[in-house]
């Protein structure tokens, strides 16, 4: 966590429309310090309307990020106050400083070096206790995360795709990544059954010939130089048997359905013939000779059964 | 004296004509395979997300998929209904439903996309082609005064199964993968082959002619063929002009099937809005099928009349939906949107059942058949045509008043059928053989159903 509390000469990007306090001194610096790397350097300047706001960066590349804070004050307006930075909610070492009321306002200033990971994260600038601005510093994150596994088969391939969006920057390139049990572990293109494709914005990694092992989750990185934001999409490798089960449950219903749907057929067809087995022989007749037949009780039997 | 024939010889397990008691199982057997038909593949969308990251093609080579299966099954029924007419319904229907299954699940093992053109597209749309006509011409058959009813509640599955299957297929692909998913469809779609064994033997409708010799000439089995097509249909003028109309309805009918979430989207509304609309015009597409089918059977009007009525309505309504949009009001968009949705549903049962008033209860079979063979032309063009009509204009408005302006035109095709303008229906038609059939349709029918059996 370095932390250099410089006031050195600045290219000010002012995005915020209020007063700014603008400091081109070479103030009281205690220490001699000089930049020592060749990191381009921004501003960031809030003023605080209310008690907090939270302000979201995305940086792409390491720098020498400078962030002001002005805070209007409460009622009291006291002449000194302490204003110190926090990082990740813990205390920035030597930050503390008094601030001084300048024209109605305070002003805290501090100075990052941002250049990984462990740099970037929430920066808080503290106003005794009573107004808290926070920076939220961050390299672009990967949208459009597919929450449910993906599912495939053994001796199958599949297609796991990770995609930046039209509006945030290109990375420079992707990584693949697998969880190894304790860490995370490279996938490397050239191994037999892995390809990776990338796409500037999209990456694709292909898998040939799953096996079972192959399940678990997979963490896409987008590579810029300050850090590699990553996504995870979970593979689950399954086998045929899986929806044969269902399957095969189908297929006995419906041949079940057909047995019985014919047998029923059967049995009323059998009821019909035994019924129409008496005057059989008066349905080769000619009509006429029905109406003898009707004392007989023939057609009402055959009546019967409707 | 002959109606105690009549029932004496009825077998014994109908009424006097056939108008529910079988037919209403036969009506859920449709219910069922309609879904499975159709409400499957108006639920295949879920499954081109999943092929096109699969097999990385464009999205619209992956929907030519269910372009293939639509037009095997239109292109393929002509067929089915010849095969009924030379063997019978509950044979072609039980192999239509294995060929729709086996298709699936071939589907499920494709590896390149041409296999799933060739399974899900060829041989599922020739199972579902065997399947549909047959088995609307079946229920038909068994209806008389109830029969738009029977059908309204019959299509009414296609919005109702297109509800459940969205859910269900997600689920399906979601734990199984497409592979496993498309062998679970297949195994569901066999479910179509219990819904033919329904189908009795003796309550089919009867054969037109019988050939006395059996020759192997060429000619004669031509003849046959040509009976069989009901291709003499074809050079009738009723049913030309009855196809030509439904040609034109099926022009405008499904454009705003294809562009009315687009356009409600373009014209301002949310995504959750849009779909929404289409929600509602689904909910009431239900609604005015079984209405329709109900109130037609009640014998106020005659049924053509009727189907004029709702496709001139139809008509309006598409023409008036980006007019209603425009205005920015969404109370208006949904208005319009419920009543086209009603409107549609109710003229889809009423182009089935006017059918048998055109042709006769007999060749329905064949001309179920060369109708929607005829038809799927118009479907194919309809879609792209108001897609080009957008890209040209820029918005979607000169498509939806084309469309509607097309049902109009089917509609005053239609009044240019012979006997349009009477009250009552026309005289049925008559056929070579039997005199009997001009004048007692329903009851010549009946009576060669115990012909049937004997020979049986």
């Amino acid at each position: 966590m370095a932390l250099s509390m410089i006031y050195s000469p600045l290219l000010l990007l002012l995005v915020s429309c209020s007063r700014r306090v603008v400091s081109k001194t070479t103030g009281p610096t205690p220490a001699p310090l000089v930049p020592t790397s060749t990191l381009p350097t921004y501003v960031k300047s809030v003023v605080l309307k209310g008690e907090s706001h939270t302000e979201r960066l995305e940086l792409l590349n390491p720098v020498n990020l400078t962030l002001e804070c002005t805070w209007a004050g409460n009622q009291n307006k006291e002449p000194n106050i302490t204003g110190w930075w926090l990082k990740d909610g813990n205390d920035v070492p030597n930050s503390r400083v008094p601030v001084e009321l300048q024209n109605e306002q305070y002003n805290l200033r501090g100075v990052f070096s941002v250049n990984n990971d462990t740099t970037l994260g929430n920066y808080s600038c503290v106003f005794a206790n009573e107004a808290r601005i926070d920076f939220l510093l961050e390299a672009p994150q990967i949208g459009d995360v597919r929450e449910k596994p993906i599912v495939s088969y053994i001796g199958d391939s599949t297609v796991i795709t990770c995609k930046m969006d039209d509006t945030k920057p290109m990375p420079i390139t992707w990584n693949w990544f697998r969880d190894n049990g304790t860490e995370k572990e490279q996938i490397i293109a050239e191994s037999s059954r892995f390809e990776i494709k990338n796409d500037e914005r999209k990456t694709r990694l292909v898998v040939h010939d799953l096996t079972e092992e192959d399940s678990g989750l997979y963490y896409c990185g987008a590579v810029f130089a300050i850090s590699t934001p990553m996504s995870h999409v979970k593979l689950k490798v399954i086998t045929i048997m899986e929806p044969l089960k269902p399957f095969l449950a189908i297929l006995v219903e419906v041949v079940v359905l057909v047995a019985a749907i014919l047998l029923y057929e059967k049995t009323q067809s059998k009821k019909k013939a035994t019924a129409e087995n008496v005057p059989s022989a008066d349905q080769n007749n000619t009509v006429t000779q029905e109406e003898p037949n009707g004392p007989e009780g023939s057609p009402s039997t055959r009546q019967r059964k409707v | 004296m002959s109606k105690p024939k009549a029932k004496a010889e009825s077998g014994g397990d109908e009424a006097e004509l056939p108008d529910g008691g079988w037919g209403w199982v036969l009506v859920a057997a449709l219910f069922i395979s309609t879904s499975l038909v159709f409400g499957l593949m108006r639920s295949l969308g879920i499954f081109f997300v999943e092929f096109v990251q699969y097999f990385e093609e464009s999205a619209q080579a992956i929907s030519w998929i269910s372009s293939t299966g639509l037009a095997a099954q239109q292109f393929f029924s002509p067929l089915g209904a010849a095969l009924c007419n030379a063997y019978n319904a509950r044979l072609v229907v039980m192999v239509g439903g294995f060929l729709a299954g086996f298709g699936l699940i071939l589907a499920s093992q494709a590896t390149s996309l041409v296999h799933l053109y060739l399974t899900m597209g060829l041989i599922s749309g020739l199972g579902w082609g065997l399947v549909f006509t047959p088995m609307v011409a079946t229920v038909m058959a068994n209806f008389t005064r109830r029969r738009t009813l029977a059908l309204g509640v019959a299509f009414s599955s296609i919005g109702l199964s297109s509800f459940a299957f969205n859910p269900l297929f997600q689920l399906l692909v979601e734990t199984y993968a497409w592979r496993g998913a498309l062998l679970i469809l297949g195994g569901l779609s066999l479910n179509i082959i219990p819904c033919g064994a329904l189908i009795r033997p003796q309550q089919q409708r009867p054969k037109p002619k019988v050939v006395s010799v059996k020759t192997t000439s060429c000619a004669a089995l031509l003849q046959r063929v040509f009976s069989y097509l009901e291709l003499s249909l074809l050079l009738e003028r009723p049913y030309l002009t009855y196809t030509l109309g439904v040609t034109l309805f099926n022009v405008g009918y499904f454009v705003p099937y294809f562009h009315l979430v687009a356009h409600s989207r373009q014209v301002g509304f949310s995504e959750y809005e849009a779909a929404f609309v289409m929600s509602a015009a689904g909910a009431t597409d239900i609604l005015g099928r079984v209405t329709s089918g109900w109130f037609s059977d009640l014998g106020y009007f005659r049924l053509i009349h009727l189907m004029s009525l709702w496709t001139a309505l139809a008509g309006v309504f598409i023409m008036l939906l980006p007019v209603s949009s425009l205005s920015g009001s969404y109370a208006a968009l949904m208005v319009i949107s419920l009543l086209y949705g009603f409107c549609s549903g109710a003229l889809t049962s009423l182009v089935f059942a006017v059918v048998p008033k055109i042709v006769g209860v007999q060749r329905m079979m064949g001309a179920l058949g060369l109708l929607q063979l005829i038809e799927s032309g118009a479907g194919l063009l309809g879609g792209p045509l108001s897609g080009l009509l957008r890209d040209v204009t820029g918005n979607y408005t000169a498509s939806f008043v084309v469309a509607g302006s097309f049902l109009i035109l089917g509609t005053l095709t239609m009044a240019t059928l012979p006997h349009f303008f009477s009250c009552t229906d026309p005289p049925q038609r008559c056929s070579q053989n039997d005199k009997d059939a001009c004048s007692h349709p329903e009851l010549h029918q009946m009576n060669s159903i115990p012909s049937d059996t004997m020979v049986q």
